[in-house]
């Protein structure tokens, strides 16, 4: 009779686990097929064509990796899912746009050249500027919406404040869109970063371009996430936010101040989100109210797919997706249209064979 | 320190937020459609992409400052500061001033020429001379703080010295009152009485579709293609506590199972519209099984990714070449073939609207009754703790696949119903918006609760199309709606009562005697 009903109780459980073998062992199989046939059948495309997808996975994972820090961040410090993270990512694109639009309206001319406005003849300034406006922008939308819309629910049920927070990203949206209207505009370079131009190396008997968008774009990701880990590992606010993210009320006994490092920790990733943003806005040139929902899910993938709550893993996450989401409909063979495919499969997948994602953060079991 | 805060600064510090709140909503241009859908209420319509007389403008801003002055007011006294009303008179004159020197700012820039088009989309010349009631900047400034400072403050004044809120409480215990007579509840719980309700109802489905029009019949269709969405959605939310965000998978499968089966491109099936809705509903619910197999290890936000994932997943490939030959690809399909009875065709919008009433009166009954079942008690138990649940001899997993599957059931009938409708489905049709559309009115009405779902698909769905001026708004609102609901009113508009443990004990307690009767209406 027990023996029974633990088998009826177990059942489910186990037709579940055969299922998901089936379906981990057929993707397995379908993909590694279709790889060998790309590579070694039909040999479609030459080593500069990879090295090509390769430089865009990189530059695209750079920023995936700094808004998925973002994600792992908050869901580190309060076990929520900050769904309205790619808002504040396209608040930051906004501010840099803004920034940007307004230094080509002054005018600075020379002898040489009387058309001259701030933004060519200061370059470089002028790019600093516009990340700072993002970065200023993005981080006080953090701010705000952790203040608004979260902190009234720090003890409501779990579902409470992932709703507040679609409601979030859906209000900004329309804000946005309200606000500024709906059309897409052009991101307005300095003509000595404009978009597609770049160094170009040749590899295998023709030219790569490398554009000086996306280097900037790839160093200052790595810079900034060396920068999160420093700050993270070696200073007292990073103390703090470790303390806090590993117990709130034994921080709070030790002497910290839990709602001051709850903020902090959404300034710090509203600053990179909006740093992204900027780099999303130059390297792609697009802005528009919509821009922040894709790479917002795209970088929680990647959060997830590192090991959620794990600030390496994020960093690894964002630019392992990058790169499989730029290499990967022409290595499976598969049109281009679906690489926003691949990267919620990879997410579905990552999910159900290995929550806790490449690195692994050791409570995500428990959490789940 | 909090509680010796003066009136007048208590004032200024909720003026600064209605500054804000209102410098947003002119920003955006929300002052001239809240002015357009004011001047209709007085009979005078506005074209579309013209602004109503300036005069409504101002009553916009009065009442905004009215509804500021009142809760100032009253809240002061709240706090027992002295001068209640001075709080009104700060707020709305703080609100007022911000308005006064934006419109001074902008009027003047804009008789020098500015336009801010570019940046600020709303910012319309015509825009600018409706906010400074078509005076001069100066002038217009003026009258917008005068008459914010003036009806806020005033109505603070009438909120606090004018006895209002004894009537309110007046009319609240004499409805209380009636509500409770013998006499009421005796009729409420008569068998004839309530035949008698049903009766009229069920002639109002039948006549009022034919009477009141097409464009009511296309609202009105929708909200019932909601409500069963909502339905469905409540049992997966509700009840089983699964946080489900891709459930438009559901909806489009039900969707295109008539779209494919019935109509001539691209497979030219024709298999008949009864066909396709018992197909629809029997893949709807597969796939709902078939999903929610491997899922069931995940809970909460996990699961509410994972789905939206496979919502995306499945409109990306609806709109990918990969599918055109079969599903019609990014133009969708056209030409879907209604429903036909006994050889007569029964397509016609009436028709539809009684097509959709039967089913929501169908899903309201199955839905209720499920609720108050055993099954409907083994969800609530998941909902509120699973391992509790499990620990009590809940099979969960089988559980929570069951709500799943019957959910994307009501999901494949709406689909089915919707696209047969417009005779037409494409990718669009099944963007994420709709799963959250769904799940805000599932949240509005409270979650778990069937007269909640109904209205809340009144009022996410029906109420946009009644204050249609506000039609742009409508997704911002949503937004800040599912925020503040979350903050203020967590269990939502029409929350369930919770079964009393004393129901034995004391036969008549409120909560035995109201619960059927709110429940009544659904059956």
């Amino acid at each position: 009779m027990t023996a029974l009903s633990s088998v009826s109780f177990k059942t489910p459980q186990l037709v579940a686990r055969i299922i998901r073998s089936v379906i981990g062992i057929i993707v397995v199989v379908w993909a590694a097929m279709r790889i060998y046939n790309v590579l070694f059948v039909n040999q479609a495309y030459g080593l500069d064509t990879w090295v090509r997808f390769g430089i865009t996975g990189l530059i695209i994972g750079g920023m995936y990796a700094l808004i998925a820090i973002g994600y792992t961040l908050v869901y580190g410090i309060l076990g929520m899912i900050n769904f309205a993270h790619g808002e504040v990512m396209m608040i930051g694109t906004f501010g840099g746009y803004f920034v940007l639009e307004a230094l080509a309206a002054i005018p600075a001319p020379t002898l040489a050249n009387p058309d001259l406005n701030f933004l060519n003849a200061q370059p470089l300034l002028s790019i600093l500027l516009a990340f700072l406006a993002g970065t200023l922008a993005a981080s006080l939308m953090g701010y705000l919406l952790e203040k608004i819309a979260y902190r009234p629910l720090r003890n409501a049920p779990r579902l409470a404040p992932l709703i507040s927070a679609i409601g979030a990203s859906i209000f900004l949206q329309n804000a946005v869109q309200l606000l500024f209207s709906p059309q897409l505009r052009d991101y307005t370079n300095p003509d000595a970063l404009a978009r597609g131009t770049g160094w170009s190396i040749e590899i295998a008997g023709s030219q790569v371009l490398v554009t000086y968008t996306g280097v900037l774009s790839f160093v200052l990701s790595i810079l900034l996430m060396v920068g999160l880990y420093v700050l993270v590992q070696k200073t007292r606010i990073g103390r703090a936010m470790r303390a806090v993210a590993q117990d709130k009320k034994t921080a709070a006994l030790m002497g910290v101040d839990v709602d001051a490092v709850i903020s902090q920790t959404f300034i710090i990733s509203g600053a990179l989100a909006g740093a992204a943003g900027v780099m999303w806005g130059i390297h792609n040139g697009l802005v528009y109210y919509f821009l922040g929902f894709i790479p917002g899910i795209k970088a929680f993938t990647a959060a997830v797919l590192g090991g959620i709550g794990n600030i390496p893993g994020a960093m690894l996450g964002g630019l392992v997706l990058g790169l499989v989401e730029s290499i990967g409909p022409a290595a499976l063979g598969i049109d281009f249209q679906l690489k926003d495919v691949i990267a919620f499969l990879i997410l579905v997948l990552v999910l159900i064979f290995r929550p806790s994602g490449l690195l692994g953060a050791a409570s995500v079991e428990e959490k789940l | 320190m909090k509680l010796q805060e003066s009136s007048f600064r208590s004032g200024l510090r909720s003026g600064t937020t209605l500054a804000l709140i209102l410098m947003f909503l002119v920003l955006i241009g929300f002052n001239a459609s809240g002015a357009a859908l004011l001047a209709r209420l007085f009979g005078q319509t506005t074209l579309s992409g013209q602004l109503p007389p300036a005069i409504f403008g101002i009553v916009f801003i009065a009442l905004l400052a009215v509804g500021q002055g009142i809760s100032s007011a009253l809240a002061s006294r709240r706090r027992n500061a002295a001068r209640p009303w001075v709080s009104s008179f700060a707020a709305a004159g703080l609100a007022g001033l911000a308005l006064a020197v934006f419109i001074l700012v902008m009027g003047s820039l804009y008789q020098n020429g500015a336009d801010f088009r570019k940046t600020l989309y709303a910012l319309s010349p015509a825009y600018i001379k409706f906010l400074t009631v078509d005076q001069m900047p100066i002038v217009g400034a003026a009258i917008s703080l005068a008459v914010m400072l003036l009806a806020g403050g005033l109505a603070g004044l009438a909120a606090i010295y004018l006895p209002f809120g004894t009537y309110w409480q007046r009319v609240k215990t004499m409805f209380v009152r009636f509500w409770n007579l013998d006499g009421s509840r005796s009729l409420r719980a008569n068998r004839y009485f309530k035949f008698g309700l049903y009766a009229v109802l069920v002639l109002m489905c039948f006549f009022v579709p034919r009477v009141w029009g097409s464009y009511w019949n296309y609202v009105f269709g929708l909200v019932g293609i909601y409500v069963l969405l909502g339905l469905g959605l409540n049992i997966i939310v509700g009840l089983s506590g699964q946080l489900v965000l891709g459930y438009v998978a559901f909806f489009a499968i039900g969707a295109y199972s008539v779209a494919l089966l019935n109509a001539p491109i691209p497979h030219n099936l024709m298999w008949g519209f009864w066909a396709a809705v018992v197909i629809g509903i029997l893949l709807a619910a597969l796939s709902g099984f078939l999903i929610g197999l491997p899922l069931m290890r995940l809970r909460g936000d996990y699961l509410a990714i994972v789905t939206m994932g496979f919502g995306e997943i499945i409109r990306v490939l609806l709109k990918s070449d990969l599918l055109t030959s079969f599903t019609g690809g990014p133009r969708g399909v056209q030409d879907i073939r209604g429903p036909s009875l006994f050889g007569q065709s029964f397509s016609s919008d009436i028709d539809f609207m009684y097509l959709i009433i039967l089913a929501v009166a169908l899903a309201l009954f199955i839905a209720s009754r499920l609720q108050n079942s055993r099954v409907g008690r083994s969800w609530i138990a998941i909902r509120e703790d699973e391992t509790v649940a499990q620990a009590s001899g809940v099979n969960t997993t089988r559980y929570k696949l069951l709500a799943l599957a019957l959910g994307a059931a009501f999901a494949g009938l709406g689909g089915v119903l919707f696209a047969a409708r417009n005779q037409f489905t494409g990718p669009e049709d099944h963007v994420l918006m709709v799963s959250i559309n769904v799940l805000s009115l599932v949240i509005v009405g409270g979650m778990g609760s069937v007269p909640g779902v109904v209205l809340g698909a009144f009022a996410l769905k029906g109420l946009p199309e009644i204050l249609r001026e506000l039609a742009n708004y409508r997704l911002l609102a949503f937004g800040a709606l599912l925020v503040i609901m979350m903050i203020a009113r967590p269990q939502g508009l029409w929350p369930v009562g919770r079964p009393s443990l004393q129901r034995k004990e004391a036969p008549d307690s409120p909560t035995e005697n109201d619960k059927p009767n709110q429940e009544a209406p659904n059956g």
